[in-house]
């Protein structure tokens, strides 16, 4: 008995792990559908809470991660660029790892781990509180009123921030370029101005798009379905955060190969 | 203002605390042992296929750089690879673990705190800074190096795949330790040991001040997971800025 037990232990892993990819594939493509469904309903206020709260507040988080994004790459590619001798390509190759990879991939995470559990949080203790159950009592979609304005609201504040990062770790770039290898600033905005072209800054903020996406159908998804007491609060919290973060490292690396091949 | 001191100091009080109650009930070992296992348990597939993923995608950036400026990109190989084993390896590996490890701590230690568990250990005479911050600091500070170092060699490896299959350059480049010195070990080891160390105590200072009920636990885990995050990259940020300092 217990060598079957055995042999179907690996089996039964694979079914469970199929069973639950299936699950949350099926969760995310009906938050989705639902969410579209409910945005001509959309609750305005609560959009607008959401804006301030996933915007606004998120701006010295945002605005500190792209500061010290920019140094980082810049102290690292200063290595590379004294070895291969080619200073005055700083700005270009910075700016270029900064727009296509380090900006759009640093504020995922970092707003994942604070949007991603914040949301997947609220959901689930309302969901544990039966208020969302309350809510479909007296007739009101959750959809339209809980899930759809952060979805909105998600967009639009990566797409505000991914700009502001962008402008900011460029600046820090060009500041920590002159302090550290004593490149001039005019040598920095020269080449990153030359090589670069806006086709640059659109693969930036198509990546912060789909990263802001990602983050708050998961995190939604998530919250809407967990179960229990205040142990399965945390749990939502804590597996939103994960899953949005493997989510970014999959978009990134579908989305650099579709980017890369169709502007080569 | 004192948004910012309480984020540098709150984790180095828990430190001392844990330190402290630490040499006086000494070091619970075998708990130790369960949260490493959990920790790398958990962690190793988020870390390992994350940064595959991150490893393909530096090269297909390197690649069209490349094209533009030296025409082939094995040339970038050996720069790719120190910056990646220096850098990019313990830092990315370091955020992934943050993300899975200072969420899942946070989280737990939160929601022993709002269900008066932590009153209870107290009250049977037990410490919870030597019962439940010690093990999880010591399974952070040898976890993670072991976890950015497989997170390394799986980049590596998907990178020099890539390298091989869709570019059609030699991808042994991308594994060629030329440039790789002792000094580049040392500012990878000092990364991920600092964010080790730092991961376990902001989400054990976020966990422990968890007051209320359900939705304590749930902004607790927000405010652990972020610092846990940010304090990564300001480790980086500051072995980095120390090694360029020193030219090293």
């Amino acid at each position: 008995m217990e060598s079957t037990g055995a042999r179907m232990k690996p089996l039964a892993w694979l079914g469970r792990t199929g069973l639950d990819a299936v699950r949350g594939a099926g969760a995310l493509g009906l938050v989705a559908g639902r969410t579209v469904l409910g945005l001509p309903r959309l609750e305005r206020r609560e959009l607008a809470r959401a804006l301030v709260q996933f915007g606004y507040d998120s701006l010295p988080l945002a605005l500190a991660t792209a500061a010290l994004a920019g140094v980082i790459v810049v102290l690292q590619s200063g290595l590379y660029i004294q070895r291969f001798g080619a200073r005055a390509f700083l700005g270009w190759a910075a700016g270029y790892g900064v727009l296509w990879e380090f900006g759009p991939l640093l504020l995922g995470l970092i707003m994942s781990a604070r949007i991603g559990a914040r949301n997947a949080a609220e959901l689930a203790t309302m969901q544990v509180g039966g208020q969302i159950e309350g809510l479909r009592g007296i007739g009101l979609d959750p959809f339209a009123i809980l899930v759809a304005p952060r979805v909105v609201a998600m967009e639009v504040s990566m797409l505000a921030l991914s700009a502001f990062t962008f402008l900011v770790a460029i600046l820090f770039e060009s500041v920590a370029a002159l302090l550290t290898l004593g490149l001039p600033l005019r040598v920095f905005y020269g080449t990153f101005a030359d090589m670069l072209s806006p086709l640059d800054l659109l693969g930036g903020v198509v990546k912060t798009g789909a990263y802001g996406l990602a983050i708050s159908l998961v995190s939604t998804a998530v919250g809407l379905s967990a179960r229990g007491g205040a142990r399965a609060v945390g749990e939502a919290a804590a597996s939103a955060v994960v899953r949005g973060c493997a989510a970014i490292f999959v978009l990134d690396f579908l989305l650099t190969s579709l980017l890369a091949g169709w502007m080569a | 203002m004192s948004a910012v001191l309480s984020f540098f100091g709150a984790p180095a009080v828990m430190l001392a605390r844990t330190v402290r109650a630490s040499l006086r009930d000494g070091v619970p070992w075998r708990e130790s042992l369960v949260q490493l296992h959990e920790l790398g348990g958990r962690s190793v597939w988020l870390v390992m296929s994350g940064m595959a993923f991150f490893g393909a995608v530096l090269v297909t950036i390197a690649n069209s750089q490349a094209t533009r400026f030296v025409g082939n990109v094995a040339v970038l190989g050996p720069a790719y690879f120190e910056l990646l084993i220096r850098e990019l390896g313990p830092v990315m590996s370091a955020m992934l673990t943050a993300s899975r490890a200072g969420a899942s701590h946070a989280a737990e230690l939160s929601t022993m705190s709002v269900n008066e568990q932590v009153e209870a250990l107290e009250m049977s005479a037990g410490d919870p800074y030597a019962d439940l911050v010690a093990p999880r600091v010591i399974a952070g500070v040898l976890g993670v190096p072991l976890l950015s170092a497989l997170g390394t060699v799986a980049a590596t490896l998907s990178a020099a795949t890539v390298a091989s299959v869709a570019f059609g350059v030699d991808g042994r480049a991308f594994m060629d330790p030329r440039y790789v010195d002792g000094w580049d070990l040392l500012a990878a080891g000092l990364k991920a040991g600092g964010c080790g160390l730092y991961i376990p105590l902001a989400a054990a200072v976020a966990g422990l001040n968890a007051k209320g009920g359900a939705e304590a636990v749930g902004e607790a885990t927000t405010s652990g997971v972020v610092a846990a995050s940010l304090g990564c990259l300001l480790i980086d940020f500051a072995v980095s800025l120390a090694f360029q300092l020193l030219r090293l």
